[in-house]
This record gives structure tokens, sequence and C-alpha cells, in this order.
């Protein structure tokens, strides 16, 4: 079982593996509500348990996405893609070792001008998506 | 002028002065907080002006974090002993201008990403 939580601890939750690889998403949305980039793995929904929930809001970003993140401290967790049975899960909100891998960077053209992505890893300007990955 | 806004836009903020500072944070809370690595600059307290209603949460006693209460989206970092404020170069409008100049907490970096970027890092 792997466990994670926002900073404040208003919201925890328990993942069941496997988990995907980690996607790096540098798309304006989640540059905005991370900060940065917004690095995050998916799993089907039953295979996530939310131990603590009293600090979860959400926020309708788009007619079929929403976005889950804690009141009390702000941390962004979640990502949903209303219809398809997962949740995204920041991996910056696993406790460690998280033991998982970035795989690609997408959305790269939405990409900030102040940093440079020099690990040489994929970068895709879009996301079809890969959940088999 | 330098602009920045949340997702959502309920909260905005801007400034006219030149950011200093520009990193990217690897400490564990701003990896909780922002899923990954936080970046920023900072401007003086005095030349920053924010617009709405900031949602601040404390993870030590030194200092506190802001984000959106709609939104979630994690704006800015203010140390109760500095005159300073740091936002997030993720939320600004356009291009930020900036350059990276360093990492930072890179001791408590997540073990999900590399950094091979060139940029110099800090402990």
């Amino acid at each position: 079982m792997i466990k994670g939580s926002c900073l404040c601890g208003a919201v925890a939750f328990e993942l069941t593996p496997p988990l995907r690889p980690v996607y790096a998403c540098h798309c304006t949305q989640c540059r905005k509500t991370s900060g940065y980039f917004w690095a995050a793995t998916s799993i089907p929904d039953e295979a996530l348990a939310l131990i603590r929930q009293n600090g979860l809001r959400w926020f309708q970003s788009s007619e079929t996405t929403k976005r889950g993140f804690c009141g009390k401290c702000g941390s962004s967790l979640f990502w949903v893609p209303e219809g398809e049975g997962r949740t995204v899960v920041a991996a910056g909100a696993i406790d460690t070792p998280t033991d998982l891998q970035t795989k690609a960077h997408v959305f790269i053209a939405d990409k900030g001008n102040y940093y440079e992505i020099a690990d040489g890893l994929p970068q895709c300007a879009g996301f079809k998506g890969d959940e088999d990955a | 002028m330098l602009k920045g806004s949340c997702l959502c836009g309920d909260i905005r903020f801007e400034t006219a002065a030149k950011p200093q500072g520009a990193s990217m944070c690897h400490c564990s809370q701003c990896r909780k907080q922002s899923g990954g690595i936080w970046s920023s600059a900072y401007v003086k307290d005095t030349e920053l002006t924010i617009t709405g209603s900031v949602s601040w949460y404390e993870a030590s006693p030194q200092a506190k974090r802001g984000s959106c209460p709609r939104c979630g989206s994690f704006l800015f970092w203010k140390a109760h002993d500095e005159d300073t404020t740091s936002f997030a170069l993720g939320a600004v409008d356009g291009a930020t201008g900036m350059k990276i100049e360093k990492h930072i907490f890179t001791a408590s970096k997540g073990d999900f990403y590399e950094i091979a970027d060139g940029v110099p890092q800090k402990d």
C-alpha cells in the first residue's frame, strides 16, 4: 500500500499499486495551479482510497475535468477526467520513497519561458494518453 | 509591469519591481503542496500588489504559504522575518523575463525526477 497526503494532512489517501509512470505536465492550467509543472501518476478509482478528506475541495477546471486540492493548505492533489474511471494523483503528494519514474514531459507547447527541460526524457507537444504504460 | 493570477482568476498580483532569486524549490513542503517542484521569485512586500482573498497556511512557525481558496493554486510564500514575498512563476501571465538561477533544497528532492539543466544546486 502506498500512502500520500497534502502538506497539512487534512487530505490523506492510499493507493493500491501498480501506479502509472509520472508525466510532467507543462500546460497552462497545471503551471497555474502548481507554480511550475505538475508531475503526476494515474490510478483506477477503485485503487484510490481516501483516508481523510475533510480538507478536500474540487474546482471544475473545464467542462470535463476537475482538480482536487486541500482547502486548508492549498496542496494540488488530484486531476479527474470525468467518465474515465481514474484519478490522476500528484507525485509530490505521495510519501517518499515513491519509487516512481518520470516517463515524459507533456504539453510542452505551453511550457514557461524561464526554465529548460534537459533531462533527456521525451517531450510531447500535447498528450494522447498512455494509460497502459 | 509583471502580472500573474491563479487558475480561476480570483486572485491576481502585479509588481513593477524587478523580481529577484528565480529558483526552483525541492523541499518536502513545496513538493507536497505543488505536486513536484515550486518555482518562484520574490519582490519587496511593498512592491507587490495582491487582489483577492488569499488563503494562508503556516507549515512552520517561520513562514506562511498562500493559495487560492477556490481553485487551489499555490501562489505565494512569505517568511515572517523578511520584507519580501515569493510568488509562483507558473502563475505569471505571459513571459516572465526571468531565468531560473538556482535549485534549492535539492537534498530533499523527490525520487521521481532528475535535475539535469545545469543550473546551480544548493542543498
